[in-house]
């Protein structure tokens, strides 16, 4: 796993104008490998209380707020180990496509023979 | 006649598995080891090796003079490829996103596609224009456009656009030793495609289709990521007893009337899928082609499944935007009622 890359994500801005959120209940703990849009942690505005996505699949390799810390938007949150691939090479705009389970609604009927 | 070279690692080794990023700097660490003439310069290309990883590891391998970062310039990166293929060079310029080619345009349509005419012949243009298309990775505006009817309309350019990493190695070999201005489609969304490849020299003609999936009931056609749509929405048809044939257009300039007819001619119908907008797409020429072709074997009228008459929206709208298995399913129902 050498050509892992670590990568940090900060807490997101949450909206309303809200500037801080304080950690409620992690999700993973340190060495918990996690999938994009897994559940990561659960953190309370003054607003609400939301369990943030992870925005990565990766390995996590460290936790930047202890349970009951208040973390301003735009600090630390967490620190990933994630493939080059995952990370998308340099300064990639937009996201890497996710491949997903295709569904639908509509179904065919097939012409008389 | 096709030229064999020995390529070590490429020689009847079991398909290995690949990215099409990876496929497309195969193709060009193949096109400049072959052709000293070649060259490769855009912006980012050489030191960062590409903002899609697709010019990786070339500049160190092949020379700064060889593979070089430009200027933030698209019609300087055009022009100068006009000047280079004056004078014997066969450049294969990146415009970064396809958003970032109107700045060339200039350049594109009045020098590029032009000069080997303007000059009877005698200036032909060996330009083979890398040009990261279409949508579908919820980029910003300016990084997600179709241009394919805008370059199929101007004479002088060919235009093509992979659907998989075979297809884009392939296809890339192609098109850069075509002695002809090329513009190559490359589908973002497909990028991180990966899967067993073999890297085939090119056999058969430029202009030529591909059946990806057999079928008998209607005819899909698609290029670029919509290919993989399609093969998406044929399995699940197959689900309702519905076969679809499905057929990778690749050359979106020449088309293949022939080998459309050929499938169209056996299914009885035909719908075209494309991202881009459907006014004036190539979906029209498509349909027409078919129609010209095939009157009378058709049960039905040849569908469009396309975008919007919007620009690609940004951010989570896209999959909206972009023709979804549903909307495919239900022209496909239309032509089976019809």
């Amino acid at each position: 796993m050498a050509d892992m890359v670590k990568d940090t994500f900060t807490l997101p801005d949450l909206g309303e104008g809200l500037v801080e959120a304080t950690v409620l209940e992690w999700q993973v703990t340190v060495g918990d490998t996690i999938e994009r849009n897994a559940p990561l942690v659960e953190v309370e505005t003054t607003k609400s209380a939301v369990v943030i996505p992870s925005p990565r699949t990766g390995r996590v390799v460290e936790l930047h707020a202890a349970e009951e810390e208040v973390v301003p938007v735009g600090a630390p949150l967490v620190t990933f180990a994630i493939t080059p691939e995952e990370s998308s090479g340099a300064g990639i705009v937009g996201t890497v496509p996710q491949e997903e389970r295709p569904t639908r609604r509509v179904r065919l009927t097939p012409p008389p023979e | 006649m096709t030229e064999l070279i020995e390529r070590a690692d490429t020689a009847d080794v079991p398909a290995a598995e690949s990215s099409m990023q990876q496929a497309i700097n195969r193709a060009l660490r193949d096109l400049l080891a072959e052709d000293p003439n070649t060259l490769v310069f855009g912006e980012d290309v050489g030191k960062l090796g590409g903002v899609f990883r697709v010019t990786d590891g070339l500049q160190k391998e092949f020379g700064s003079q060889r593979v070089f970062d430009t200027p933030l310039a698209e019609s300087a990166i055009m022009g100068m490829a006009v000047g280079l293929a004056m004078n014997g060079w066969r450049p294969i310029p990146e415009l970064q996103f396809d958003g970032f080619a109107y700045p060339a345009i200039d350049q594109i349509v009045n020098q590029m596609a032009r000069m080997n005419y303007r000059t009877r012949g005698a200036t032909p243009m060996p330009i083979t224009l890398r040009l990261p298309s279409f949508g579908g990775i919820q980029a910003p505006e300016h990084h997600g456009e179709s241009l394919e009817a805008l370059f199929a309309h101007v004479p002088g350019l060919k235009v093509v656009a992979p659907s998989d990493p075979a297809q884009a190695y392939t296809l890339l070999l192609q098109s850069v030793r075509s002695d002809d201005p090329v513009v190559y489609m490359e589908p973002k969304a497909r990028y991180w495609d990966r899967r067993a490849t073999t890297f085939e020299e090119p056999s058969d003609p430029v202009g030529t289709s591909r059946v990806v999936r057999p079928g008998r009931h209607a005819t899909l056609i698609a290029w670029g990521a919509m290919v993989h749509r399609c093969l998406q929405v044929a399995e699940l048809a197959a689900e309702d007893g519905v076969e679809l044939e499905v057929v990778d257009l690749r050359w979106l300039k020449p088309i293949d009337t022939a080998g459309l007819a050929e499938s169209v001619r056996g299914t009885r119908r035909a719908v075209v899928v494309h991202e881009a907008p459907l006014t004036a797409g190539l979906g029209a020429e498509v349909a027409t082609l078919i129609t010209e072709n095939c009157f009378r074997d058709l049960a039905a009228p040849v569908q469009r499944v396309t975008g919007f008459d919007v620009p690609y929206p940004a951010g989570p709208l896209e999959s909206q935007y972009l023709p979804t298995i549903d909307r495919v399913l239900l022209a496909v129902q239309r032509t089976l009622e019809y």
